[in-house]
């Protein structure tokens, strides 16, 4: 019998993809306490906002979390949007969710390659899915602007409308990419090394997700069928035919499985959203055009991030927000630490933090 | 008069008692010999060492689908060099709860080891120094001190994950050395020797991948744990545990645990291929230069086993020690035994 030893992963560690700290306890090599530290990253955003009009934020909100900037500066515009009363144009309603799949995606296939990295296997996936990320990322630039930061959504509408041609590019790089996660899917499963470092490990069973709250593909890989774009449909998704993820493991497993056909779901979003959009206006409006700003209400608005289900809540004080409050899913999603790796190996902590998919920024806020 | 022939004679015969050297290379006919012999020995390996880290570099960056080094030097061969120099440059950070000596020496007397065994392996039919009848035992005895040295370093170096590392390490050890061991024991069955030359000529006729392809398999894979490659790079394990029992190793010492690394891959390299692959054994070709070629297609394969798989887990890979390259090693043995005695 081994006596408890006390670890300290993080700050800075190559495994926590942040500044996560976790003190970790161990019985020989078994996990038997976990204490993760977060708050490295706090900005306090949500206060800063509270000292700038409301179309100066966009650009913070995005910053939230730094893979997925688009959904989150979406987030923040719809919030807005529904405290002004103001109908997103038709248009802009399609290319909105033809670039947050976008976005979607491109964030899944950086999950893939960090989960790889952080279970040892040298940068090669995570290099090839970086090269993959790109395609995705030259779309969203063409659409945008921005590589990495967009601040694309203006209320009602959005900045840029897709350039001519957009469509055909994308169709091509969509069929690349379906082809590619089908290559990486096929050498992964035969890979018995992958599976037995995933399958099995950090069982989350769908009562306790319930219970924790967690949502996204935690959430969905525990069995529950829940996804804010079913559930709480918005914009055109109610039109559109696709599937919510659905896997019973609840293991790392079945969470890798599920962003994975989620990166198959969104590709076919993409491209029907595509082949049948609507012409004509797209384009925002400046906030100054719309009128009086409401004083006396309360709004939430929720979305399906790809890291889970974000919500603002905002209380409005004339040009500026009162209180804006946002639920994270990483935040969320991170108490998840404190239970899954107990009773695993040390290993395993490493792979279960790499399923569960933080963004620190979104974490700390 | 004492002459240095004299001294090296009697240095020979010395050593011919106590290691059992059957006779002394047709290179070395004195001490001056024996010196340059050694010397360009070791600096074949330093170029190969040189040569493998850049050779590791490109062919992992064009699997990952990058350039790796291309800036200094052409193709980026200066790369390691330069490196090496920024390495050295550095200060040499001593933890203040380290055991100072003991974490000092640890990594110098690793390089001392290899750099024996390098001396100590043959490396054509006339290209050895010395020709032990239990060059091969001792070469593996050598082997096996590496996981006692990085436990050594890591207990002094007081660092919880080096402690974490060195206790995988021992595991390691005890999973795997007795697989190495065994199958070993089948070469030396078969070849009717324990001198590296001897198994060489062993093998003039079928290679022993040939005659054990099971003994070569599990040769391969235990000497990829022994050698702490991707997927038992369980010490290491810059995902989990930083750097395993480097973490704590500073500039300069980690510039020789590079050379260590290195140098240790060259030997791994050069077992596989003078216990399975025919050593020299080719048509053509002089038999250094199929040496050479055989140790670099290895190395070339255990560069691409590293850019290719995850890392395993620590029970698995002790599952897969005790459970499958124990018993697999021992059906090896009778199967050497079953060769050897013309029962097949």
């Amino acid at each position: 019998m081994m006596a408890e030893t006390k670890i300290n992963i993080g700050p800075v560690h190559p495994s926590t993809h942040g500044v996560l700290r976790l003190v970790v306890t161990l019985d020989g090599d078994t996990v038997t306490h976990v204490e993760p530290h977060i708050g490295f990253l706090h900005r306090g955003v949500e206060k800063l906002v509270e000292t700038r009009m409301y179309m100066q934020s966009p650009s913070y909100m995005e910053k939230l979390d730094y893979v997925a900037p688009l959904c989150h500066d979406e987030l923040y515009v719809s919030t807005v949007e529904a405290l002004l009363g103001v109908t997103v144009k038709e248009r802009a309603q399609w290319v909105r969710v033809v670039q947050m799949e976008l976005q979607r995606i491109a964030s899944h296939l950086f999950f893939l390659g960090t989960v790889l990295n952080d279970i040892g296997q040298l940068f090669t996936v995570f290099m090839w899915v970086f090269k993959d990320r790109d395609l995705v990322l030259r779309l969203l630039e063409e659409g945008t602007g921005g590589r990495m930061f967009y601040v694309n959504m203006r209320v009602g509408g959005v900045n840029r409308d897709l350039p001519p041609g957009f469509a055909e590019h994308a169709c091509k790089v969509l069929d690349y990419l379906e082809h590619r996660v089908k290559e990486y899917e096929d050498y992964l499963n035969s890979s018995s090394i992958f599976m037995e470092r995933m399958k099995g490990i950090g069982v989350l069973d769908s009562r306790k997700a319930i219970n924790m709250g967690v949502t996204g593909h935690m959430l969905r890989a525990s069995g529950v069928e829940y996804d804010a774009r079913k559930a709480h449909p918005y914009y055109i998704y109610e039109k559109l035919r696709f599937r919510q993820m659905v896997e019973n493991g609840g293991d790392c497993y079945a969470r890798y499985k599920v962003r994975m056909r989620e990166i198959v779901e969104s590709i076919r979003l993409v491209r029907e959203a595509l082949h049948s959009m609507p012409d004509g206006d797209a384009l925002g409006m400046p906030i100054r055009l719309i009128g009086p700003l409401p004083k006396e209400k309360e709004v939430v608005v929720r979305r399906e991030l790809p890291r889970g289900e974000g919500m603002m809540y905002l209380i409005p004080d004339g040009q500026r927000p009162y209180r804006l409050a946002i639920r994270a899913p990483c935040f969320i999603n991170a108490y998840t630490l404190e239970h899954l790796p107990v009773g695993h190996r040390l290993q395993d902590l490493f792979a279960i933090m790499a399923s569960i998919d933080l963004v620190l920024a979104d974490v700390d806020r | 008069m004492l002459t240095g022939e004299m001294v090296f004679q009697t240095i020979l015969s010395n050593l011919e008692i106590s290691l059992g050297i059957s006779r002394v290379s047709p290179v070395i006919n004195d001490a001056i010999g024996a010196l340059i012999f050694g010397i360009v020995v070791l600096i074949g390996v330093t170029i190969f060492d040189y040569l493998f880290g850049w050779m590791e570099r490109k062919l992992i960056a064009k699997m990952q689908l990058r350039h790796g080094p291309t800036v200094v030097g052409k193709y980026g061969l200066l790369q390691n060099l330069a490196d090496f120099v920024k390495l050295f440059a550095k200060e040499n950070i001593i933890p203040a709860n380290a055991n100072r000596w003991l974490f000092l020496i640890s990594l110098p007397l690793m390089a001392a080891i290899f750099t024996f065994i390098v001396e100590i392996l043959p490396y054509g039919p006339a290209a050895w120094g010395v020709n032990l009848t239990l060059g091969m035992l001792l070469v593996f005895v050598l082997l096996s001190f590496m996981p006692l040295l990085v436990f050594m370093i890591s207990w002094a170096s007081a660092n919880k994950f080096a402690s974490i590392s060195a206790q995988r390490s021992v595991m390691m050890l005890i999973s795997y050395e007795i697989p190495l061991f065994l199958v070993v024991a089948s070469v030396a069955v078969l070849s009717h020797s324990l001198s590296l030359t001897q198994i060489v000529a062993a093998q003039s006729g079928w290679w022993y991948i040939v005659l054990m392809p099971l003994g070569f398999v599990i040769f391969l894979i235990a000497m990829l744990a022994e050698l702490e490659r991707p997927p038992f790079d369980l010490r290491e394990a810059d995902s989990e545990l930083i750097a395993g029992w480097l973490t704590d190793v500073g500039a300069p010492l980690y510039a020789i645990s590079l050379f260590v690394d290195y140098t240790r891959m060259f030997v791994g390299a050069a077992l596989i291929s003078i216990l399975f692959l025919g050593g020299w054994n080719g048509p053509a070709l002089p038999p250094e230069m199929w040496l050479i070629i055989k140790i670099v297609a290895v190395s070339v394969v255990v560069v691409v086993i590293r850019a290719t798989v995850p890392r395993m887990r620590l029970d698995r890979t002790l599952r897969l020690g005790w459970l499958w390259l124990i018993p697999l090693s021992i059906v090896n043995l009778t199967w050497g035994l079953l060769l050897v005695g013309g029962l097949l």
